[in-house]
This record gives C-alpha cells, structure tokens and sequence, in this order.
C-alpha cells in the first residue's frame, strides 16, 4: 500500500520523468500523456520498488516500457507541435564554444532513440551506467557503446571543430 | 570516423570509468555536447508542471486514504 511519502517521492521525480519523457518522445503532449500513464502504473505497483535502490531509474524503467509498447509510433508525428522549445537559449557559461541550444536540439531528434536515451540518461538524468542499463535492459558495455556513438553523432552532426581551433572560430570547419 | 568509433567501443565493454569519444574526437567537443545537454534538460526540468500531475497523485492518495476508512468502518459493522 502506498504511503504519504511515496506520493511525495513520487511527485518529487515527476519534473525529471517528464524531462525524460519529452527527450524521448520529442512531444510535451505525448510525454506528459506517458507521464500520466506511468504514474497511475508506479503508484498501483507500488510494492515492486525496492526501497534504497533509485525511484528515479525505476519510474524510468516504467515509462520506457509504456512508451515503446504503446507509443513509439506516435512520437516523431507531432514532434515539438506544442512550443516548448518556442524559447532561444543560449548555453549558460559557454565560453568555450558557442552551440545553439536549437542546434542542438535539432541534431538530438536526429539521433536513433536508443542512442539518445542513453545519453539522456546519463549525461542529464544523473544515472549511473549501472542504472541505465537496467533502465534500458541491455548490459553496460552496450550503455557505454550507445554513449560513445550518441557523442561521436552529435559531434558529427553539429559539426563541431575536434582540432585544436583558433579562438575566434568555433563550429565552423568539419573534419572528418 | 563513425565507422572507427563502432569498432573501438569494444574497448569500453568492461565496467569501468566513463568512456569517451577517442581522443582525436576532440574533449572540448564532447564538453560542449555536455554543456548543450544539460542546459536543454535542465530547460525541460524547470518547465511548469502542469496541474494535472499534482491532481492525480492527491486523488490517488485521497482513494487510499477513503478505502482505508471504508475498511475501518467495514471491521467496526
């Protein structure tokens, strides 16, 4: 039976399911439909999850599940539709190299989902390698080869300098 | 380059620290991507949550707590 602090805890993570969920789907309306869905299944499951292990990585496992059952045709269709990402931010403290965050955006919905689940997962979720590959069911050789392909990706497709660059230019020369 | 990567993965199959791109990929660029990550889930993690959430959750908590008191009152009958 759930108690008060699990609704709590639950509520607690539902800003980061729902980040989780719009990466993954690349629709706010479909991930909060996913996060809806995925916290009516948490709480009636609730004593599945093994206190002192994350909740995080378990309402991830859940969510995923829900999503490549059920709507992973939906997603790419209504991509964006509703303009969360209508906002231009500039990467905070970036001095070092200028990527826009829409770039960015853009090459990430480029990637194949298993690839950028992963590098949600651990470059944003704050997963550890442990944690994602049982979010994502595979072994962490896999996480780790998913990763280094997501990161190699990006750099390709954002074009990302990976010489040593003059200071006045950035993002500009490809090379491979 | 891509090619290169898939097969040098088979590197990092043990556990072990986090694994990056080759070294010739370039660390500053993978700082970026991580930079860019972050900065667009954090974009997604501060957006307002919508009602909805905080709504279902007390009325799943409130649907506890009535089908507790319905059980007391049923052990009291």
């Amino acid at each position: 039976m759930p108690s008060t602090s699990f609704k709590d805890d639950l509520l607690a993570e539902t800003r980061n399911l729902r980040a989780f969920a719009i990466s993954l789907s690349g629709s706010v309306s479909l991930a909060d439909d996913l996060v809806q869905e995925s916290l009516l299944r948490a709480w009636s499951n609730s004593e599945k999850f093994q206190p002192g292990t994350s909740l995080r990585a378990w309402l991830f496992t859940i969510l995923r599940n829900i999503y490549y059952s059920n709507y992973r045709k939906r997603s790419r269709e209504v991509q964006d539709s509703d303009g969360l990402y209508a906002r231009r931010l500039t990467v905070p403290g970036d001095q070092e190299s200028h990527l826009d965050l829409e770039d960015f955006r853009n090459a990430l919905t480029k990637l194949p989902a298993e690839q950028r689940e992963v590098l949600t997962l651990i470059g944003a979720s704050g997963l550890s390698y442990e944690e994602a590959a049982v979010v994502c069911e595979v072994g962490i050789g896999t996480i780790k080869s998913r990763l280094s392909r997501a990161r190699a990706k990006l750099v390709e497709l954002l074009e990302l300098d990976v010489a040593p660059q003059p200071p006045a230019e950035r993002k500009v020369r490809r090379t491979g | 380059m891509l090619i290169m990567n898939a097969v040098r993965v088979s590197k990092f199959e043990k556990p072990g620290p986090a694994p990056d791109l080759p070294a010739e990929a370039g660390t500053e660029a993978v700082q970026a991507i991580g930079r860019a990550l972050e900065a667009h889930y954090a974009d997604l993690v501060q957006a307002p949550l919508p009602a909805k959430f905080l709504q279902l959750l007390a009325r799943l908590e409130d649907d506890k707590s009535a089908s507790k008191a319905q059980g007391k009152r049923d052990a009291l009958d």
